[in-house]
């Protein structure tokens, strides 16, 4: 309870601090939301030609990309910490945060918060909520919990990430810039439906970073298209926890990983 | 003439050291040929998906597809924004644009050679191996006659000239602003859209390709690629590259305008 309350009057703080270069806040939410509606009208370009890809139309391919952004955008918001921890490292602003009375991951998770992907956030929940309008998905209680918790366990799994970037700086110091091919390059590849991928990527992309369980599994059991693709209906239903338990086994790393810090130095 | 010809080994020098500068990143290099590799593989998986279900023919096959594409990535870093880490914003913000400004050069072809080395580092150590790793893997067209890959070599060249004289405007608005990121942002959306670096241009419905060939943005990837494949040839071919030449004296001429501007009220930072 105390962690919570002190998270949130951290989170003040940053936003308070942000808002100060109010122009260039307004000027960054405009830009963010921009470079996403270019996205998203790339592929409705490309549907416009194409009329459909392997099966998804182009609202149903919406639906993908919208719950995908939304995921990402929000872990960028609430992650940010994790994703530019470096300069704590090349700095070696970390000796401070082992002196205090905290835990680490606690600590610099709650370091930033970067009110500005608001912009982000509202454009892939306005593609998601104009694809919902455009399909008639079956809404019932189950599917409700089922998107919110999957939308939070997609969240996770891209904090996760940011951890491993994060915590890979105890060993490299600069970040690996490796992890951009799984956040921004997830993004894009998830924004398409999985089925258009070769078998060994496919695979890469669901048991070993569980990508596919963010929002391609999720929306076929929303969209009903479970029997069409071919996966076990069981593994459909049980994705969402993949990110949470992707999120759990980075924090052990991450655990493992401060073990091994040696400051840098001042 | 001798004025001149040393002028230019000026500027060739600062070239040469941005050059330099970008060597030292050897991982990161690495790290970058990964990356762009990986969203060639995806963008490559996205279009055979759906050139499979569509047997109409297509102004571009799949092979030429992957050929852009390939093109894409190889290109990448070339192109504003990417390769650039907005250091003239940097040196206006913490106030050493002051240094540069006392060297006895001019400040726009200082930042413009600095921009060519950057732009020929990528080209060499992140444009070539992606090529020559997709031709491994990949069904790569490459023009049989000679004097398409010439024309493509100039045009290519008036690109890059155009994307550095494009990163310079850009940037040089932070005279004004002080923190470009949002400027830059929304100049950076309108850019990848309209230069075909997301879907060729080709595949465009008519109403906006229209717009995209009034703008100057073509010039960057669709006008040099298309020559590449083959799709712009006869007299069409010295249009294209006409137009290149116009847009790239009008970001030169812009971008000074801005320069001057900008000098004009500048106000030191840091100390």
């Amino acid at each position: 309870m105390h962690h919570l309350s002190l998270y949130f009057h951290f989170v003040k703080l940053r936003i308070r601090s942000q808002m100060e270069y109010r122009l260039s806040f307004v000027f960054d939410v405009c830009a963010q939301a921009s470079i996403s509606v270019i996205d998203f009208f790339m592929i409705a370009l490309l549907f416009n030609r194409f009329k459909e890809l392997a099966g998804w139309s182009l609202w149903e391919v919406g639906f993908l990309y919208g719950m995908i952004g939304i995921c990402f955008a929000v872990a960028e918001m609430v992650g940010r910490g994790f994703d530019v921890f470096q300069r704590n490292i090349v700095r070696g602003d970390f000796d401070t945060v082992l002196i205090r009375p905290l835990g680490t991951f606690f600590q610099v998770f709650s370091h930033e918060f970067l009110l500005r992907r608001l912009g982000r956030i509202a454009q892939a929940l306005v593609v998601f909520l104009i694809a919902n309008s455009q399909l008639t998905v079956a809404w019932s209680l189950t599917k409700v919990g089922y998107l919110l918790i999957s939308l939070v366990s997609g969240t996770c799994f891209f904090v996760g990430l940011f951890v491993i970037g994060a915590t890979s700086c105890f060993w490299t110091v600069q970040s690996i810039e490796i992890i951009n091919i799984f956040t921004n390059g997830g993004v894009f590849m998830g924004s398409y439906p999985f089925s258009i991928y070769r078998w060994w990527f496919r695979h890469f992309f669901t048991f070993i970073v569980p990508l596919a369980c963010v929002n391609y599994f999720p929306s076929l059991f929303l969209l009903g298209k479970i029997r069409v693709s071919g996966a076990s209906p069981i593994g459909v239903q049980l994705a969402p926890v993949a990110g949470f338990l992707f999120l759990g086994v980075t924090m052990l790393f991450w655990r493992w990983g401060v073990s091994h810090y040696q400051s840098t130095g001042h | 003439m001798k004025s001149l010809c040393l002028a230019f080994q000026v500027y060739l020098a600062f070239a040469k050291k941005s050059f330099q500068r970008r060597m030292q990143y050897r991982v990161a290099n690495l790290a970058g040929l990964t990356t762009n590799f990986f969203f060639l593989l995806v963008h490559i998986f996205v279009y055979t998906a759906f050139y499979a279900a569509r047997t109409a023919p297509q102004p571009l096959n799949l092979d030429e597809i992957i050929t852009y594409f390939v093109l894409c990535q190889v290109s990448f870093m070339l192109m504003p924004f990417w390769g650039t880490r907005s250091e003239i914003t940097g040196a206006i913000k913490d106030g050493s644009v002051a240094l540069q400004l006392t060297k006895p050069v001019d400040f726009q072809a200082y930042w413009f050679a600095d921009e060519c080395g950057r732009a020929f580092y990528f080209l060499l150590m992140r444009g070539f191996p992606t090529f020559l790793i997709s031709i491994l893997f990949f069904k790569v067209t490459i023009p049989q006659q000679p004097t398409v890959l010439i024309v493509f070599t100039v045009s290519m060249l008036l690109a890059i000239f155009m994307s550095n004289a494009i990163t310079i405007t850009i940037f040089s608005s932070g005279f004004w602003t002080l923190d470009t990121t949002g400027i830059s942002g929304m100049c950076y959306s309108i850019i990848t859209l309209f230069s075909g670096m997301l879907v060729p241009i080709a595949l465009w419905p008519e109403w906006l390709a229209h717009i995209a060939r009034w703008l100057p943005f073509e010039g960057l990837i669709d006008i040099p690629f298309s020559i590449y494949l083959g799709k712009i040839t006869g007299i069409a071919v010295w249009i294209a590259i006409g137009k290149q030449m116009v847009w790239n004296l009008f970001f030169i001429g812009l971008g000074r305008l801005f320069l001057t501007r900008g000098f004009s009220r500048l106000v030191i930072q840091g100390g």
